[in-house]
């Protein structure tokens, strides 16, 4: 199959006013395939956020993309020019924020915000985008759209605004999704029925997603694979099952063992302190020469300071760079 | 009753008072430029009601004024010669707004000149004078505030988006600008034109004078609102589903300054207009017989007349009204600036 987007040897980094440059990715690999959901894990600082950027290359003025390709339907983004990068935006690419009352305009009503999404990509007369948008909208909110239409932002609860989001981001019939925290900022009920509608518009339009998370579990069931993204470098990549039921590589091990246990588990169980992973994660500013993760890991070897260690094959779709495989 | 409330009752008061100017020709009595040599000086007439032998008229009267004896510039009122103001009275030609060819006045005399702010050297009558000097005078601050705030408008976006090095080289020019002692920067620009112009000519000279040198404050003003809204997360969203420089300009940024530029109008046209008294009142603005509130003023460097006649001082008062009403707009528009309003659009779906 031939993948639809495809990111090879990805680095960004961030420039301050001094000139002093922090990496933030730093040679990120990965494919997404048609129809498939990838979901990136990573804790805050991971380069998660930088990274949904970066693939539409919409990153801040202080951020630069040192070197890679990204290539998506048969075109490289990092060489597209301005204008043929807002044709991809929107219309092959839907982008979903992880702050829905931020990401749409105060005072434009939400339908006008739709609609908007459409006249940037589509010359149908206005009638017909107003047609659209209607439909739009009944996909999200299948009992009230056109009530939903005529509310301002402030109208909506964070839940609406996150489907008015993802309204406008299928507006345009794209190939694929970035979801960047989508449901960070909502309640566990919320964040299930936004997830349940992610899955049903996934099949629908047979999109490709991008899932971006800080939380393991949102993306047991959801994700087809899974990349860990650990202080700009992807240290484990896979098959869902694989990589969130048995981790290979110390962090997500250790990212795994920190996870909160379940209500379905016995009460004894949750009595327990929760497990963190000591230490704190690198000042990527500061040159490291051996394995990031090296000064919290409770596997390290003499070599692991040294060297970074190689991204090892497990199997032909599972990927750990840790030195505890290969040779 | 329709309630007005905040910056609405003081647009209202503004518009009443520029609807008197532009509408000069019909409460002017006479034409600006219209002579009457033997009344130089005239201070302004009395309206009576009351006759000298105590009866009581319901039209409104004044006497004829003449020369006291032995006096070349004292007048005393004619008790014999009582002349009724006439209201909605035909007499000079007026372009009603420029427009529309008129006779008819609101009010005047028939039997002679009525002087109600008194006449100037040349028996021209003061009223008839502030009232059309008024029209050139605020035409002149609006026409230069636009021009000044279109220049700053253009120079602020430009340099609070686009960011960079074109950001800091606009905004040291407008540090520049705003250091510049900006009434000899008019004198110097001003003496770079010619000198001996049409009145037109000079008007538009003065306009884009003062129109060129005030950019510098609304552009710093703009660029501030501009660079933040810039970041908001919803224009980054907004670039997300591929929206252009020019929409995102056009329905997130540039609405956002709204408000900021409103209120620097507010501010911008009376100090425009007092900019262009000040080049008058030094000779350089409007040349005569057009009158404008600074050449009226002008005349008042003689001392002669700065002692005797303290109607030709009224023209300074005329701005007053004005300059309240635009600073009353000014604050009434900034405390309203934080409260966005919602406005609702009649019928079919509201976006």
């Amino acid at each position: 199959m031939i993948s639809l987007l495809q990111v090879q040897d990805l680095h960004v980094a961030y420039i301050s006013g001094a000139g002093k440059v922090s990496p933030a990715l730093e040679g990120v690999s990965f494919d997404v395939l048609p129809g498939e959901t990838l979901g990136v894990l990573g804790e805050s600082g991971s380069g998660k956020s930088t990274l949904a950027l970066a693939l539409v290359r919409l990153l801040p003025g202080n951020a630069e993309i040192q070197k890679g390709a990204i290539q998506f339907e048969g075109q490289d983004l990092l060489r597209a020019r301005p204008r043929a990068l807002e044709r991809v935006r929107g219309a092959r690419i839907g982008l979903v924020f992880q702050e829905p009352s931020l990401a749409l305009h105060p005072t434009i009503r939400i339908g006008k915000q739709v609609s908007d999404v459409l006249a940037a990509h589509e010359a149908a007369s206005r009638a017909a985008r107003h047609q659209k948008t209607l439909q739009l909208l009944r996909e999200v909110f299948p009992a009230d759209a056109s009530r939903i239409a005529d509310s301002y932002p402030h109208q909506l609860s964070g839940g609406q605004q996150q489907r008015v989001l993802i309204a406008q981001a299928i507006a345009c019939g794209p190939s694929l999704i970035i979801a960047d925290e989508p449901t960070a900022s909502l309640d566990p009920t919320t964040q299930q029925e936004i997830l349940e509608l992610f899955r049903m518009l996934r099949e629908k339009f047979n999109l490709s997603l991008i899932l971006i998370t800080h939380n393991p579990p949102l993306l047991a069931g959801l994700a087809d694979r899974v990349l860990v993204l650990y202080a700009g470098k992807v240290v484990e990549i896979g098959p869902t099952e694989q990589v969130l039921g048995s981790p290979q590589h110390p962090y997500t091990h250790a990212l795994m063992q920190s996870v909160p246990p379940g209500l379905d588990e016995p009460a004894k169980d949750r009595k327990s302190r929760l497990r963190v992973i000591p230490g704190e994660a690198p000042n990527l500013a500061v040159l490291m020469n051996g394995c990031r993760f090296e000064s919290r890991c409770t596997d390290r070897m003499e070599q692991c300071a040294e060297r970074e260690p190689p991204a090892v094959a497990m199997s032909e779709v599972h990927a750990v760079s840790c030195f505890k495989y290969g040779e | 009753m329709i309630q007005l409330s905040g910056w609405k009752r003081w647009l209202l008061a503004i518009v009443v008072l520029h609807g008197i100017v532009a509408c000069a020709g019909f409460f002017a009595p006479y034409d600006p430029t219209e002579q009457d040599r033997e009344h130089p000086y005239l201070p302004p007439m009395r309206i009576h009601l009351v006759d000298t032998q105590g009866h009581f008229h319901f039209r409104p009267f004044f006497y004829a004024e003449q020369l006291r004896v032995g006096s070349f510039d004292q007048f005393e009122e004619h008790s014999q010669q009582a002349i009724p103001l006439r209201f909605f009275v035909t007499g000079a030609r007026y372009d009603l707004l420029g427009l529309l060819p008129f006779r008819t006045h609101l009010f005047g005399a028939e039997a002679s000149r009525v002087y109600l702010l008194g006449s100037d050297a040349y028996g021209r009558d003061q009223l008839s004078r502030i009232l059309y000097g008024g029209q050139i005078s605020l035409l002149a601050g609006m026409l230069g505030a636009g021009l000044t705030l279109l220049i700053g408008v253009l120079i602020g976006a430009t340099a609070g988006y686009l960011g960079g090095w074109r950001d800091g080289l606009l905004m040291r020019v407008a540090e520049l600008f705003m250091a510049l002692p900006w009434l000899y920067l008019l004198f110097a620009l001003r003496a770079f034109l010619p000198l001996s112009v049409s009145p037109v000519q000079a008007f538009f000279l003065i306009i884009l004078v003062i129109g060129a040198v005030g950019w510098a404050r609304p552009a710093r003003l703009v660029r501030g609102v501009v660079l933040s809204a810039r970041e908001r997360d919803f224009v980054r969203a907004a670039r997300g589903f591929g929206a252009t420089d020019s929409y995102l300009l056009r329905r997130h940024i540039l609405p956002e300054t709204s408000s900021v530029i409103l209120t620097q109008a507010a501010i911008l046209v009376p100090q425009f207009v007092l900019a262009e008294m000040t080049l008058s009142f030094l000779g350089l603005g409007v040349p005569e017989p057009v009158p404008s509130w600074g050449s009226l003023l002008a005349s008042l460097q003689q001392y002669s007349v700065l002692v005797s006649y303290w109607w030709m001082y009224l023209p300074a008062l005329a701005i007053v009204p004005f300059f309240l009403g635009y600073l009353g707009l000014a604050s009434a528009l900034q405390q309203d600036a934080g409260t966005e309003k919602i406005v609702r659009t009649a019928g079919g779906s509201r976006w």
